[in-house]
């Protein structure tokens, strides 16, 4: 083993021992344990990310793990994202009423399941071949729908089991075709699957489309494009805020990242075009069932899902067009996303205190009553919306622009105007959000405000940073090596 | 793979879909469930085919007996009448399986009747899941998918990895565990393990 492989190993085992960690410790040390280790998890992941990174152009390439650039992006977002998660959960547990366990273990067996989820999220971009990243990607719907469920309010309950069955059944016709392709590569074994021994499946290109399709649409389930999206605002909305955050920003592009490896895995037997078409129909559907949405006044949680299932039709078309000009935008769309989407779930967590009707009905004001938490939320939908000079504005023009460099200039065309109505909605319910009609609020100390004005913040800065280099980004040496994938 | 073990196999699926008390569901998927890995031990070449057999058999039981459970701690007063009658849910499922065998092509399990009985399973299992109201027979759905995802990895021309198929077992086992977790939960909130009261989440 290398030394980036242990250091790949050490990156996920660390967060799945404090997993057992904090389940034994004494309650009064559980919050510091586990914002201690989370801490260590994302140090470590930095480092390798930084290793991946550096490196992009020689990507360590082994049966049961990979270090790729484009791994190394989800990386660095699940780790950033997960720590930030970390340290909101305890401003959630202070004001949390009820959960699915009894009071005296609720925060152990939350922080466990949290750690246990986000270990998963983590090993699930270090994947080497696709069984085990199937595998780690059904493994986190066990963790996160316990933590979707909670609160153990009907409406979480609800939620968690539709996540659970909806996702599960996806994963399973995910599996069939796992199953046939595993069948159909001379090799069989791990090694048959590992991505870079996928194109050298011998049972047809029938066969193998139909492999892909199974995959593409099992998968499509747990990233929650449109038609099979029916879980996600749900489970987003209901989920504990922080949990809320790792789903959108980290579950969902990850399962992504499976999905697109696939693709370019099978690109060559299947066929460019054919594996490019059915990712941008997903995209175009998510866009087109997200953006009327968009428009409607609705609880702020679930507008951010909503958001997400426009964020992922986004990323889904810059992989169908497939350009350098077209990833590099898909690049930069998943750390914007991450970031803009992440600070909106965290801000809900003092929002449901200072206007406990937000966890139902549309919000108004809140920039009036509670300036600094209506500035985070006025940042987190606005750079969501794309609003220059949100990065986000920046990877849609790449990702259209990828499209016409494809030749591919009608999806792109439609692609914008959908865009641009969601944009319309999303900066409507901003300026709602910062100086609408507003309703008499709770005055009472927020749980969290401080930490959440501290990522806004902080979030403005990296955003803004983003924007900045974005420009040099479709040139460099890390791009060429996400439009190489894994050889 | 014997023809009659194939048809076993695919009528117990069937029952799966048409039956209404849930002890009886229980007890036909944990007899497919044995029945497979039966048939994975006599086929058995290595000791790491041994090993996934026997995984196998622990999974059928451990599921079996962790369903038990999970009914006799959720008694209901009359089973819960599913959306969609008992033939034509055994009709829907008919259909869901001609379609998957018509659309997908032979894809090298050692014989056609083999990858016919693995589609089987699985559209058996989505129809379950489905058609029916109950949350125990909905999570048995996705039981009866994986069984059939199973009985792909033992009739695979290749030696299959060990650790995937006891990863898929134990992730299998997880996602039950949740699930019949989630099925109490619902069951004390609501007064019935009934997916119908869970639809109040609408835009």
């Amino acid at each position: 083993m290398t030394s980036i492989q242990a250091l790949a190993v050490v990156v996920v085992a660390v967060p799945l021992v404090t997993a057992g960690l904090v389940i034994l410790a004494p309650s009064k040390h559980v919050t510091m344990l586990a914002r201690t280790c989370a801490v260590a998890t994302s140090v470590l992941a930095v480092v390798l990310v930084g290793v991946a990174v550096r490196d992009a152009g020689h990507p360590l390439i082994g049966h049961w793990i990979v270090v790729d650039a484009a791994g190394a992006l989800l990386l660095a977002v699940t780790a950033v994202i997960g720590l930030a998660s970390v340290l909101m959960s305890a401003s959630y547990l202070h004001g949390a009423h009820s959960s699915f366990v009894a009071e005296g273990h609720r925060d152990r067996v939350y922080y466990g399941v949290l750690f246990l989820f986000w270990a998963m999220l983590l090993a699930v971009p270090l994947a080497g071949n696709l069984g085990a990243a199937w595998l780690l990607v059904e493994a986190t719907t066990a963790a996160s729908a316990l933590l979707v469920g909670f609160s153990g309010k009907a409406h979480a309950l609800e939620a968690g089991w539709k996540y659970l069955i909806l996702t599960s059944l996806g994963l399973g016709i995910a599996l069939l075709g796992i199953a046939i392709l595993a069948a159909g590569v001379p090799t069989g074994g791990v090694s048959g699957l590992a991505w870079g021994r996928l194109a050298t499946f011998a049972s047809g290109r029938s066969t193998a489309l139909s492999a892909y399709l199974l995959i593409l649409i099992g998968l499509a389930a747990k990233i929650g494009w449109a038609p099979v999206h029916n879980w996600l605002p749900d489970a987003h909305s209901q989920a504990p805020p922080p949990v809320s955050a790792l789903l959108s920003a980290a579950l969902l592009p990850t399962v992504l990242l499976v999905a697109w490896r696939t693709d370019r895995a099978l690109a060559p037997l299947i066929g460019v075009s054919a594996a490019q078409r059915l990712l941008i129909g997903f995209g175009l559907a998510s866009l087109a069932v997200a953006v009327p949405f968009l428009w409607r006044p609705m609880a702020f949680k679930r507008l951010l899902a909503y958001s997400s299932l426009e964020h992922l039709g986004v990323m889904a078309l810059g992989i169908g067009f497939g350009t350098p000009l077209a990833l590099a935008g898909v690049a930069l769309h998943i750390v914007g996303h991450a970031i803009a989407k992440a600070l909106g779930f965290y801000a809900a967590t003092p929002l449901l205190v200072h206007e406990p009707r937000a966890a139902r009905h549309a919000v108004s004001g809140v920039g009036r009553t509670a300036p600094a938490l209506g500035a985070t939320m006025g940042l987190s939908l606005g750079a969501l919306s794309g609003l220059p000079p949100s990065p986000l504005f920046v990877s849609e023009l790449l990702i259209l622009a990828g499209g016409v460099e494809s030749g591919r200039p009608w999806p792109a065309a439609v692609a914008a105007v959908l865009l641009a109505l969601g944009f319309l909605g999303l900066a409507h319910a901003t300026i709602e959000t910062l100086v609408g009609k507003g309703h008499r609020r709770n005055v009472t100390r927020l749980p969290g405000l401080r930490l959440v004005t501290t990522l806004g913040g902080v979030s403005l800065v990296v955003l803004l940073g983003l924007t900045a280099v974005a420009p040099w980004l479709s040139g460099s040496g890390f791009v060429d090596a996400l439009v190489r994938g894994v050889p | 793979m014997t023809g009659a073990t194939g048809w076993l196999l695919v009528g117990l699926a069937l029952g799966l879909v048409v039956v209404r008390r849930r002890s009886i569901a229980v007890g036909l998927v944990t007899t497919q469930a044995l029945v497979l890995a039966v048939m994975a031990l006599q086929q058995a070449g290595t000791v790491s085919d041994v090993v996934a057999g026997l995984a196998l058999a622990m999974r059928a039981v451990a599921l079996g007996a962790l369903f038990f459970v999970a009914v006799a701690r959720s008694r209901e007063t009359q089973p819960l009448r599913a959306r969609v009658p008992p033939m034509a849910r055994a009709g829907v499922a008919v259909v869901l399986i001609l379609m998957l065998t018509a659309l997908v092509p032979a894809f090298g399990l050692t014989s056609r009747p083999a990858e016919r009985a693995v589609l089987a399973l699985v559209a058996a299992g989505l129809a379950c899941a489905a058609t029916r109201r109950s949350t125990l027979f909905q999570v048995l759905g996705i039981v009866l998918v994986e069984n059939g995802l199973a009985l792909a990895a033992i009739e695979s021309p290749h030696a299959s990895s060990v650790i995937i198929e006891l990863g898929v077992t134990l992730d299998l086992t997880l996602i039950v565990c949740v699930a019949a977790l989630f099925h109490l939960r619902i069951f004390s909130e609501f007064g019935a393990g009934d997916s119908a009261a869970l639809r109040s989440l609408r835009d």
